[in-house]
């Protein structure tokens, strides 16, 4: 939970019970009932501020200095649905210039970059406008402050999504792998640009290539190694053990000395698939034995955390072989 | 009855302190003070995680007569019913009361009404709190708070929060869930749809996302899994697919639980990725001693309280997900908690004897005939005999 700022009357605050353009307002206090519980002890500024809010509202008010009001209070809660809500029927009841609306908002992302409403808020006035020209600049510069900020990359793919602003996309993908390796937001809208254009199997052998390459510079890497099953099954019908070259190239990694629990894990799923489609019984077997001895060197060495996992992935198998 | 001495290893085990933590959540529903202003818009939130976390600490008592009335009062009174004109549904449950005025002209009573709306998370909550307290929600209008919920379902079949001004993600598909669980009805809300949006959100890594490609989340896996079981249809999912999300989910252990790859672990993930694995039955494949010691690392061992990492600031929401992680787990002293719902099972069962009630007292009602209980138990059962297809992560 975060603090809301500027509760105390600065210097340059004047209550809108002394400002002269508001005289003719009669603030409306609220009804939380006759015994309300999680009561905020509101300062007099939030209150009053909210006070004047409420009149408005149940005055039907749309004017400049309504919507002046409305920043105020979301200075004070920029969380309140209802503000917003109420901002956006004034900026279309006055024709407002949105574009100010937009300078507006992007100052308001800066400080509250995890806020469901402003960016929702954002959305709709894009919409409004029809233009998205500053949403790549506006997304990149809150994913510069935190490059996994669900918010910035909701609103970017959205973006991307309604306006076709894909062209530039990979550059920027492959741009912020390089920063940031185990970025996992980058790696999920590196699957999100490629898909639109169509996992192709040449775009798939590049890609198989792509990863391969950055997992050799980390071999832990969870992103990586989740975007090379993601593209393999993609294209194999939901397996992985068809790619020779990417069976070759963990096997290489393994034979190497590398225990990445990732890898070992890419390796038991491997063999459990080829186990289940070896017809040959004797070949089934030596499968077989690769999995548990896979799945008992994790649960004892190198994934002691999920060793209640590995240990039923092998019962798993066990059971399904008997089954067959 | 103390339980902080050791553990069957003879192993010292730091204590939760339950008393502590309740007190830390009596003083949330009191008085709060004027930095938490920015979170006027959710009370209905932080009184759901503060009663329900007295709840599963079994400390529900401490909350006196006249404070447990307060809360069902004040809930109540946040209750949004048809507007006269009857032009759209906005039932449900405020989570402030911000444009709730004081005033006898009923003009402005009327223009201020045109912008309370019920807000889906709120509906939820304030539903959950009510059973918890042991309501028995006959103050509530079942029928127009799905028509509420219905009228916030989006074409893709995802819901919004509110209806207009609301993002539509996973979240609200959750509650849109959870509410028509509890009230035993499903109105006109398209189970179908709200299904086909939850499986399109499960990514190539498979977990699921906020949003249509979006990237895969533990939170959002929780919302996603509880409404495939809130709606009975949890079996639609085949076992494949079912094994591929567990080994997303179990692999978001660290020592506690992250809620995406390579991201820091967060006490809340322990009730997220916890409640996930518990639907999909396989939370006991996961490291409880692990688990355990980070949670009590993000215990506040002066004034009570878990924040979501260690040495940072408790608040309600870490609190109360914090103790349902730890009650997964079986800690002694914590009641048990209903990983879909994330309320106790003791509020749990209060709701399935009210829908028993509910049942009994109206064969003849006019939403009784649509679904009953007996036949959404036994869809629940039903999860062997499925015939889909491998379900296509995208
Ligand atoms: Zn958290």
């Amino acid at each position: 939970m975060s603090d809301s700022d500027s509760d105390d009357w600065s210097e340059e605050w004047i209550p809108y019970s002394q400002r002269a353009e508001w005289a003719d307002v009669v603030p409306l206090a609220q009804d939380d009932g006759e015994r309300p519980i999680v009561a905020i002890a509101y300062s007099p500024k939030f209150r009053e501020v909210f006070d004047y809010f409420r009149a408005i509202i149940a005055h039907k008010e749309k004017s400049p200095r309504a919507l002046e009001l409305t920043a105020d209070a979301l200075q004070l809660n920029p969380a309140n649905y209802t503000v917003w809500q109420y901002r956006r029927d004034i900026l279309r009841a006055l024709g407002s210039d949105l574009y100010e609306e937009l300078d507006y908002l992007e100052e308001v992302i800066r400080d509250n970059a995890k806020n469901y409403q402003v960016w929702h808020h954002r959305r709709v006035i894009v919409e409004m406008l029809n233009n998205p020209s500053k949403e790549l600049e506006l997304t990149e510069v809150a994913l510069e402050r935190d490059n996994k900020n669900y918010h910035a990359w909701q609103h970017r793919q959205w973006a991307i999504k309604a306006f076709d602003l894909y062209e530039n996309e990979l550059t920027f993908v492959d741009r912020l792998i390089a920063e940031d390796i185990r970025n996992n937001s980058a790696w999920n809208q590196r699957f999100f640009v490629l898909k639109h254009f169509g996992l192709t199997p040449e775009v798939v052998q590049r890609e198989i290539q792509y990863t391969m390459n950055r997992i050799r510079v980390v071999k832990n890497n969870e992103s990586a190694w989740n975007y090379l099953g993601g593209i393999l099954r993609h294209g194999d019908h939901g397996t992985v053990n068809r790619n020779v070259e990417v069976i070759s190239f963990c096997e290489e990694l393994y034979a190497s000395g590398v225990r990445s629990p990732y890898l070992l894990a890419f390796l038991i799923d491997l063999y459990k698939e080829q186990c289940l489609q070896q017809t040959n019984e004797a070949d089934a077997e030596v499968l077989s034995k690769k999995v548990y001895n896979l799945c008992s060197d994790m649960s004892k060495n190198h994934d002691v955390v999920r060793r209640k996992y590995w240990q039923y992935v092998a019962d798993q198998l066990k059971l399904k072989l008997s089954e067959k | 009855m103390s339980h902080d001495a050791v553990n069957i290893e003879g192993i010292k085990r730091e204590p939760v302190l339950m008393h502590k933590h309740a007190k830390f959540c009596i003083r949330f529903l009191n008085l709060l003070p004027a930095r938490l202003a920015s979170h006027d818009s959710t009370r209905g939130a932080i009184a759901f995680f503060a009663v329900c976390g007295l709840d599963v600490l079994k400390s529900l008592s401490l909350l006196s007569n006249q404070m447990q009335k307060d809360v069902i009062e004040w809930i109540y009174g946040g209750l949004v019913t048809s507007l006269e004109d009857g032009q759209q549904s906005c039932c449900g449950f405020q989570g402030s009361r911000c444009v709730n005025i004081i005033s006898n002209d009923e003009q402005l009573q009327a223009n201020a009404k045109c912008y309370q709306w019920g807000h889906l998370a709120m509906t939820y909550t304030g539903i959950g709190l009510l059973a918890t307290l042991g309501d028995d929600l006959s103050r509530l209008d079942r029928k127009s708070i799905v028509d509420g919920v219905a009228a916030v379902q989006r074409p893709d079949g995802s819901f919004s929060a509110s209806i207009d001004g609301s993002e539509n993600d996973m979240r609200f598909v959750f509650c849109a869930a959870a509410i028509c669980h509890m009230l035993d009805y499903w109105g006109n809300v398209d189970k179908e749809k709200m299904y086909q949006f939850i499986i399109s959100c499960i990514r190539y890594d498979n977990g699921f996302s906020q949003y249509l490609e979006g990237e895969a989340h533990g939170g959002t896996s929780f919302c996603a899994l509880a409404a495939l079981e809130l709606s009975g249809q949890l079996h639609r999912l085949d076992e494949d697919t079912k094994e591929n999300i567990k080994r997303w989910l179990i692999f978001r252990q660290v020592n506690g639980f992250q809620g995406r790859p390579n991201k820091m672990v967060d006490t809340c993930y322990s009730f997220w990725i916890g409640a996930a694995l518990r639907i999909l039955g396989a939370f006991e494949l996961t490291d409880y001693e692990e688990n355990r010691a980070y949670l009590m690392e993000t215990q506040d061992n002066i004034v009570g309280g878990f924040s979501k990492w260690p040495q940072s600031t408790t608040d309600p929401f870490h609190t109360y997900l914090g103790l349902c992680g730890l009650s997964f787990m079986n800690e002694p002293g914590l009641a048990e908690v209903k990983p879909s719902l994330n309320m106790s099972m003791r509020a749990y069962n209060h709701l399935k004897h009210l829908h028993a009630q509910w049942q009994a007292e109206s064969t003849d009602d006019k939403f009784a005939t649509k679904e009953t209980p007996a036949s959404k138990l036994n869809s629940d059962d039903k999860s062997t005999s499925d015939t889909s297809p491998l379900i296509k992560a995208q």
